[in-house]
């Protein structure tokens, strides 16, 4: 997924997850979703093929 | 004693004074009560006063302590609860209007910890609703502020464990950490506060922001007094998934070893000048902290900053994902409830992918092992706790946490312990704190460390000037 957007596509992410947003809303909105979803695709740089994440599930823990 | 002198005892003293008879529960509840209801006007640190309770159980202690049943060192001792621990017949609202009127039928294991150790309880305490966003300008109940000056903010999410404990209306507070929001309202209140190791301090009851990155620890006005509450909420629960089965030690018995040998680590390189950098006082008093602790004989040895600077990204999504998933249903049904901080914060979470968090979480991994690869170097680490001093409220800017490094992150996502506590003041006089933090369930060190500068300067010492 792409870490840029427009309103538009906001718009339509926004609708599928049931969110019920104003247009207002909408644009005071983008900036951070933006900024979240850069911060997101920055991190890809750092891992590797095998680095798995951290608190994988453990069958033993009950 | 005056009233005032009474209320800014640390609990080491109180709880001596208990012992001596110099006063009783009954006379410290009483100063706190007073003094809260006369100034908390002015900084809204309350939520909710419960003075009957605290009375009540003032009572009780000073029947115990004439009958020779003294239960330890927070018996009798007035205290306050951030407003997401789940209190047992208490309204307990995380500061928002969609658990305005929620009263619990339970406490939260670190508040039983706390009832069986015999504390007073005052009542519960303000925060960011949530312990998300920023300071809470539009919730039901008002925004709290610093007590150095009302006018600027007393950071968050725990704002008003800081606030309180600052304005001398309580002698030790619970707060919680998922980014910062206990060692911010220290450093920017002027007090003591420690986030313990991950699974450390059971977060049974404590109403999640992040359940990965959400900790449970205590703040207070002196390092000692930390000890003395780690001491009562640490240990294994079973109510607690992330609970650690891990032996809980003394955390008063090394804390006078000093630091002789210490190596401090400061991970400079990378990090303290990203972006905006940090403010050129808290750097300056940053650096006569590391020359007290070298004064005292510990070594300081440069770091590699960059994977300390990478934490927040990760930090962040992990902790947006787990907050919108968290609030999700709730949001969907009430969004008005929510006040526009959080609902902005929150929403940002709504638009990561699964593969995003996953990604964020594989990254945890990576980071974590190259920031605790510095333990083969060096025994702590010592970073400012907040980059720039407390902003005032009308300058206030939702993006301004981005634009300087954050200090606190790392230390959520990897789970080490880290305290804050004061280190000077800027020319405005408002506070700013030093953040020590140690190997996995070494809060001792931490402590120890803490300790250490604390007792070789007098910033502890400073009280502000609240007036009637």
């Amino acid at each position: 997924m792409s870490d840029q957007m427009t309103l538009e596509e906001l718009r339509t992410l926004a609708q599928r997850a049931g969110l019920r947003l104003s247009e207002n809303e909408l644009e005071r909105l983008l900036p951070g979703v933006i900024r979240a979803r850069q911060q997101a695709a920055a991190l890809r740089e750092l891992i590797g093929a095998d680095d798995e994440p951290a608190g994988v599930f453990s069958a033993a823990r009950k | 004693m005056q009233t005032t002198d009474l209320c800014y005892l640390t609990i080491a003293e109180a709880a001596a004074g208990l012992r001596r008879k110099d006063f009783s529960p009954v006379d410290l509840a009483e100063a706190c009560l007073e003094r809260s209801a006369a100034l908390d006007g002015q900084l809204h640190s309350f939520i909710t006063v419960t003075a009957e309770r605290a009375r009540a159980d003032a009572r009780r202690a000073e029947a115990e302590f004439a009958a020779g049943n003294i239960r330890g060192p927070l018996h009798g001792i007035p205290i306050a609860i951030k407003d997401l621990y789940l209190t047992q017949g208490i309204r307990t609202t995380c500061h928002s209007a969609v658990l305005e009127n929620w009263i619990p039928d339970r406490d939260a294991t670190a508040v039983e910890k706390l009832v069986a150790a015999g504390t007073v309880l005052l009542g519960k305490l303000g925060m960011h609703e949530f312990a998300f966003g920023g300071p809470s300008l539009d919730a039901p109940f008002p925004a709290v502020r610093n007590p150095w000056n009302p006018a600027h903010i007393p950071g968050g999410s725990s704002s008003g464990s800081g606030a309180a404990l600052a304005a001398g209306f309580c002698y030790g507070a619970l707060g919680s950490d998922t980014g910062g929001s206990i060692r911010t309202p220290a450093a920017h209140c002027g007090i003591v506060g420690l986030k313990p190791t991950y699974g450390r301090v059971s977060r049974f009851g404590v109403v999640p922001l992040s359940w990965s990155l959400d900790h449970a620890g205590p703040m207070a006005r002196s390092v000692e007094d930390c000890a003395i509450l780690l001491q009562a909420i640490a240990g294994h629960d079973a109510r607690d998934a992330a609970s650690a089965d891990a032996p809980v030690p003394d955390f008063q018995a090394g804390l006078r070893a000093g630091v002789k040998d210490l190596r401090i680590g400061v991970p400079r390189a990378g990090w303290f000048d990203e972006k905006l950098g940090v403010d050129s006082e808290t750097g300056k008093l940053f650096d006569q902290a590391l020359e007290v602790l070298k004064s005292l004989g510990a070594a300081i040895v440069d770091l590699d900053g960059k994977p300390f600077a990478r934490a927040r990204l990760a930090n962040q999504t992990i902790l947006l994902s787990e907050a919108y998933a968290y609030h999700e249903k709730s949001y969907q049904n009430t969004p008005t409830k929510f006040g526009s901080s959080v609902r902005r914060r929150m929403l940002e979470g709504a638009f990561l992918s699964a593969a995003d968090y996953l990604t964020a979480q594989r990254a945890r991994s990576v980071l974590n092992e190259r920031i605790r690869a510095n333990f083969d170097r060096v025994d702590v680490f010592a970073v400012p706790t907040v980059a720039r001093p407390p902003d005032a409220f009308d300058a206030l800017d939702p993006n301004e946490q981005n634009l300087r490094p954050s200090f606190t992150h790392p230390f959520n996502l990897t789970g080490l312990p880290a305290i804050s506590l004061p280190c000077g003041f800027t020319s405005e006089n408002l506070p700013v704190g030093l953040q020590i933090a140690a190997r996995p369930f070494d809060e001792s060190t931490a402590l120890r460390t803490a300790y250490a500068y604390e007792q070789a300067t007098e910033w502890h010492g400073h009280r502000p000037a609240l007036g009637a």
